[in-house]
């Protein structure tokens, strides 16, 4: 098979994968299709174990699937391996991998000679991509010395080593602290925006990375995709109602003169930003505001003026990724739960929603 | 930065999946060779390096005379060649036997890069047999001093002018690859194995030098050990390095009750006969190495086995 521009970036099949294990087998893997367009920043969530890293090594050639195929731009990962090599590379967080005796420097030029790069040119790009990823100082430093987010970003280095068209991350900020991991995220970010066609697969457990850098997402659980979407359209997905928090200078009748309105489902008094006692602004009234729909909000502030009540804050307030992930699964990220018990919502892939062509070639 | 750093295509080029044959084979190749030598050759700690490489070959092959110095008395001085270079030869064995596989332990279970190796386009046993080069350069320069040693200190008789060179030069190239091809064999199986299978290779090693002539004649053996012996390539290849080093002298094969001369009627095999069987047995070993590699390798593949890290 040969690889061509029309070929989605990464396309699975009925992916299945079963360890072999005692007392009985582990499916990681139950039947997964996946279609990722050319140049999306596309991410994985789910909780550990959840089957993410499995696809992952899959995807990547390390790991055969026990059924199912999955091709990068075309190429089957478990047959034409040569050529999916040369177009992606890997990352994978929360390890301490490196050669420790060698140079920053000598250890991605080694690297740049596995993808290929003549000696110049490989040393040429060792030396733009440690100016890129914050390493100048320590570029001849032992990689035995370099901290976590030291050796990430190296890490990071030799995953663009051969300007991959399709770059797998695995937990890429996983134990890191919170400005090592910012960094890993810019760079993420910078290095795809620069060139819009290349696509990055993101896995990831935690929901905010998610949210921030992915196009869409797909909700992985107990090697189920369990929903796809963007970030706002999972979201929307699990929010039945509107919900608004309302501040006003004051409130004649209280929130109940509120939830008398139309479309009005509850309107309960909330705590006040500015509540607290050594502040010199004015007390307000805080309103939680669950409505029908977003249009009945029209409603509730011509109501105001009748009220005598005038806004000083009004903001939507947005469900998280969790809660699309409890909604879906019955149970948080956190929680272990009953691995017999089905997930309580499975959305099919095609409810969960490919993206059409359009959206594709974005 | 980022953008410095990389093209501005933002359509797949599919020629880009292809690579450039035999040049990427050796770039990975010379690539590796440097990388064994740095983690092999660690000069940083001369100390160990020391004891390792030189130390403990010379202390091996000393035991041996000096037990046969024992056993022997002194008619046991005409075997010192022998035993000498048996012993020598051995811990070059054991370097090349076990290079490779620790290079795949090295490198999954300590430093965690054999995934990354694994999955960039460089022919993976081509970069475990340059990883495997390096240990067996250092193995080369234990086995060389060892020699050394026997001849300036331990007064073994060696004339630089009667080695005989051209079966020199074709036992060490045919031997050498044998070598290596048995490393391919313990590096397919430890891509199976768990983190405490350090020491498979050197149990491997060990249970060869039982039949190969190394430091005794086949001759001492039973018949189904000795045949066992026949069968293996490295029996002729050090048989063949004494016959080129010390013409005349014993010879590990032939020999009075040996299984040699009930098979072949001749006391003891010539250069050719030596050459030709090494190149054959050999050959049957290079070929079932690189067939056993391709199914470990796919076993390893198919079970998770590359990245899978059993010490932590």
């Amino acid at each position: 098979m040969s690889g061509s521009i029309q070929a989605p970036a990464i396309d699975v099949r009925g992916i299945t994968r079963v360890y072999k294990a005692r007392p009985k087998d582990v499916i990681a893997l139950a039947g997964i299709d996946l279609e990722v367009a050319p140049g999306e920043f596309f991410g994985l969530l789910g909780p550990n174990g959840a089957g993410k890293t499995t696809l992952i090594k899959i995807l990547t050639t390390l790991l055969l699937p026990s059924a199912g195929t999955a091709r990068i731009f075309g190429f089957d990962v478990a047959r034409e391996t040569k050529q999916i090599r040369r177009i992606m590379n890997m990352v994978a967080g929360g390890e301490q991998s490196g050669y420790g005796i060698l140079e920053a420097r000598e250890q991605l030029w080694m690297f740049s000679q596995f993808y290929g790069l003549g000696v110049r040119e490989g040393w040429r790009r060792v030396d733009e991509l440690i100016d890129a990823v914050g390493l100048g100082e320590q570029r001849n430093q032992r990689v035995s010395t370099l901290s976590t987010g030291q050796r990430q970003k190296m890490n990071f280095a030799r995953g663009l080593l051969n300007d991959p068209w399709v770059f797998f991350l695995d937990e890429p900020t996983l134990g890191l602290d919170v400005s090592a991991a910012r960094a890993v995220r810019e760079l993420m970010v910078g290095w795809r925006a620069a060139v819009p066609g290349r696509t990055v697969l993101l896995t990831t457990h935690y929901m905010a990375e998610a949210d921030e850098l992915c196009e869409r997402i797909a909700i992985v659980d107990r090697g189920r995709i369990l929903a796809i979407g963007s970030p706002a359209e999972l979201k929307r997905r699990v929010q039945r109602e509107s919900i608004f928090r309302l501040e006003l200078d004051r409130l004649t009748g209280g929130p109940a003169s509120l939830a008398r309105l139309p479309g009005v489902l509850s309107a309960v008094a909330a705590t006040p930003v500015r509540a607290d006692a050594n502040s010199a602004a004015r007390p307000t009234v805080a309103i939680n505001l669950v409505l029908h729909q977003d249009s009945a909000l029209a409603g509730v502030v011509a109501a105001l003026d009748g009220l005598d009540a005038h806004i000083v804050a009004l903001a939507k307030s947005e469900p998280s990724l969790e809660d699309v992930f409890v909604e879906l699964v019955g149970r948080g990220f956190d929680d272990e739960g009953d691995p017999e018990q089905p997930p309580r919502r499975a959305v099919e892939p095609h409810e969960a929603g490919q993206p059409e062509p359009e959206e594709a070639n974005r | 930065m980022i953008e410095a750093t990389i093209g501005r295509d933002e359509r797949f080029d599919p020629a880009r999946t292809r690579g450039q044959g035999r040049a990427d084979l050796f770039r990975s190749f010379r690539t590796a060779v440097a990388l064994g030598w740095k983690m092999e050759a660690n000069w940083t700690d001369p100390v160990l390096f020391f004891i390792y490489s030189v130390a403990k070959p010379l202390a091996s092959a000393l035991i041996l005379v000096f037990m046969l110095q024992v056993i022997a008395g002194p008619a046991g001085q005409a075997l010192r060649p022998f035993v000498i270079v048996g012993s020598a030869l051995w811990s070059l064995v054991v370097s090349g036997i076990a290079g490779l596989a620790w290079a795949v332990l090295d490198d999954r279970e300590r430093y965690r890069m054999l995934k990354y190796i694994y999955v960039s386009p460089s022919s993976f046993v081509v970069v475990l047999l340059g990883r495997g080069i390096a240990r067996l350069a250092v193995g080369a320069m234990g086995a060389g001093i060892t020699l050394a040693a026997g001849v300036l200190v331990l007064g073994v008789p060696f004339d630089p002018g009667a080695i005989d060179w051209p079966l020199l030069l074709a036992v060490l190239v045919l031997g050498l690859a044998t070598i290596s091809a048995l490393g391919v064999v313990m590096a397919a199986i430890c891509l199976q194995t768990r983190q405490d299978s350090w020491t498979y290779p050197e149990a491997v090693a060990g249970a060869l030098f039982l039949v190969v002539g190394a430091v005794f004649p086949l001759s001492v053996l039973p018949d189904p050990l000795q045949l066992l012996g026949l069968l293996s390539p490295l029996t002729w290849w050090i048989a063949g390095i004494r016959q080129a080093l010390f013409p005349g002298g014993p010879s590990s094969i032939g020999g009075t009750g040996s299984a040699w001369l009930r098979l072949s009627g001749e006391v003891n095999p010539n250069d050719l006969q030596i050459v030709l069987v090494l190149l054959a047995t050999g050959a049957v070993v290079t070929l079932a190495s690189a067939i056993l590699f391709r199914v470990g390798e796919g076993r390893a593949r198919d079970r998770g086995l590359i990245d899978r890290t059993t010490g932590s």
